[in-house]
């Protein structure tokens, strides 16, 4: 891995950040727009006595940190298409750059929005709810990289089912990680689940994340290494989405790369 | 030694082969154009070439090296340009090169950017983003952009194709200064075939996925025995149809030229034979076959 090659592909995404002002948007967008709708409407539950105040935090820090996973599957899906409708993917490939270089740089590209992101995300929290996420500590912190390598495991197999069948579903780079989320339990505690769904949930380690921190906020602390089966759990979906991919990536250089759209 | 060696390339795509078995090679500084009807295999072997496209069998080496082990390396100095590719078009001229001189080792990227803007005389779409350009300058920042790793092999699908005639002749100048002055290896694919002719050492011509023929302009064109003799007839004309059916030659007359096809080697005594019956003309000019005939008819065999 060359890091020359890490910085030409990093500057091919972020001129395209600046150029797009949507793309650019985005980032700040939905993140305000979530903040607003759901903590208005828990700021009303409070009012009518129907929560306390810890609520409208587990409700505005599920917000933000389901930043980090869909930032970390929209980034990598987003950026694969917009290489395919700039028809540049042979501009990528037909260069010394390698697979996992690029695979790299677009899961670090993922890291650096998502952390934007929930860093605006947080100050508009902080000046519109007086609700500061970072109370919860040092503990944010593995609660991140968990979620974004959560995110990265769907942006990946969703970019390899992408390469391989093309722009026509395009539509899962936008929705993927969306599909998982009612098991999660991003703004619910997953004892809300039927029983069969909690076991489902088990199996997705960002529902962890959310748990704990909800634990956290209601007083009860969350030893770190609870996070380690999902931590582990996490680490087989990444190997398992990242051989997806690559088999995808070389079943596409049995077609030609100039064929993929 | 060959920069470059292609040994019983094939490619099959979904049972249907493609490039069906080829082997050719190319020394260091030639320029090697790849020449066939549609489908006959041209891109698929380009995109062999750049190892983004796996071959069924067979090998490529270039600069000593087998792409399918060492694209990597090989790519540090190999660059392409084709009409099939485009480049993010929100990004500006500047930024596309830019982003792009860094997937190399370039020593002297600043400078060298500078440099590949004025050969390709950029200066004024610099800033501009590639949306707003236009196709044939679209093609000029596509072979800038080729250029800017010092490639030693050089790929070009069609480079010419958008380009204004002024723009397209100081691009074919540009790439044969490029050969004399650095040896560089140019393998170009074009429906132009005077500019093939101009440039190209050698022509490998690819029909229904094999090597049909390979080799210079102009003993391919030698290969057709047809030429065509054009007469302006002023006395005796009815003689000369009585020569020409005698003959058995087909020929054609408009606005009082006739156009007679014979072969080549028959020319002088068709001449002799005019002069014998006294079949007087006041224009005459050959055409002698060229690429573009030899050509037309591999296209037309079956």
């Amino acid at each position: 891995m060359k890091m020359h090659r890490l910085w030409g592909l990093f500057l091919r995404y972020y001129y395209n950040l600046l150029r797009s002002y949507d793309r650019l948007t985005d980032m700040f967008f939905w993140p305000v727009v979530d903040l607003l709708m759901w903590g208005l409407t828990s700021q009303y539950l409070v009012k009518t006595g129907a929560l306390d105040n810890t609520v409208i935090l587990a409700l505005l820090g599920g917000i933000m940190l389901w930043i980090f996973p869909w930032r970390g599957q929209y980034e990598i899906t987003v950026s694969l298409l917009e290489d395919l409708w700039n028809r540049n993917l042979v501009n990528l490939f037909a260069t010394p750059v390698k697979f996992m270089e690029w695979v790299v740089t677009l899961l670090l590209i993922g890291v650096f929005k998502a952390i934007v992101s929930f860093g605006f995300a947080s100050i508009v929290a902080i000046l519109l709810y007086q609700t500061n996420i970072y109370t919860l500590g040092i503990k944010l912190l593995p609660w991140a990289g968990l979620l974004i390598v959560f995110g990265w495991v769907f942006g990946l197999l969703v970019a390899g089912i992408i390469m391989r069948y093309g722009t026509k579903i395009q539509t899962l780079a936008w929705t993927a990680i969306h599909l998982v989320s009612p098991f999660i339990g991003v703004y619910y505690s997953i004892d809300t689940l039927p029983s069969w769904a909690q076991t489902v949930s088990r199996f997705v380690p960002a529902s962890y994340v959310f748990e704990a921190m909800r634990s956290e906020i209601g007083g009860v602390a969350v030893p770190l290494n609870n996070l380690l089966f999902p931590f582990v759990l996490c680490v087989i979906y990444l190997a398992l989405a990242l051989w997806i991919l690559t088999r995808s990536y070389l079943h596409i250089l049995k077609r030609g790369l100039i064929s993929v759209e | 030694m060959p920069i470059l060696e292609v040994n019983n390339l094939t490619k099959t795509f979904k049972n249907s082969p493609i490039i069906k078995g080829i082997s050719f090679d190319m020394a260091e500084g030639e320029i090697l154009g790849i020449l066939g009807p549609n489908g006959a295999g041209k891109t698929t072997t380009l995109q062999m070439l750049l190892g983004i496209l796996t071959p069924t069998s067979g090998s490529i080496n270039i600069f000593g090296k087998d792409i399918a082990t060492h694209k990597s390396d090989i790519l540090e100095s190999v660059n392409f340009s084709s009409t099939y590719v485009d480049m993010p078009w929100r990004l500006s001229v500047k930024e596309n090169l830019t982003w792009s001189s860094w997937l190399y080792q370039i020593p002297d990227r600043s400078r060298r950017l500078k440099q590949v803007m004025e050969l390709f005389r950029l200066e004024k779409l610099w800033n501009m983003p590639v949306a707003s350009l236009s196709a044939g300058q679209k093609t000029r920042v596509n072979l800038a952009r080729s250029m800017v790793n010092y490639p030693r092999l050089l790929l070009l699908d069609e480079p010419t194709a958008s380009l204004d005639p002024e723009v397209a002749s100081y691009m074919r100048e540009f790439f044969a200064k490029q050969r004399e002055t650095f040896n560089k290896s140019i393998i170009l694919t074009s429906h132009n075939m005077a500019e093939v002719e101009e440039l190209c050492d050698r022509v490998l011509i690819l029909k229904d996925g094999l090597i049909f023929d390979i080799d210079t302009p102009a003993n391919l064109a030698k290969k057709i025995e047809d030429c065509f003799l054009n007469l302006r007839i002023t006395k005796n004309m009815s003689k000369l149809d009585e020569l020409l059916r005698r003959r058995k030659l087909t020929s054609n007359t408009t606005d009082g030229v006739t156009r007679i096809e014979l072969k080549e080697k028959i020319l002088p005594l068709f001449l002799y034979e005019l002069t014998k019956q006294n079949i007087q003309y006041s224009e005459i000019s050959i055409d002698k076959p060229n690429l573009e005939d030899y050509f037309m008819k591999v296209a037309k065999e079956k």
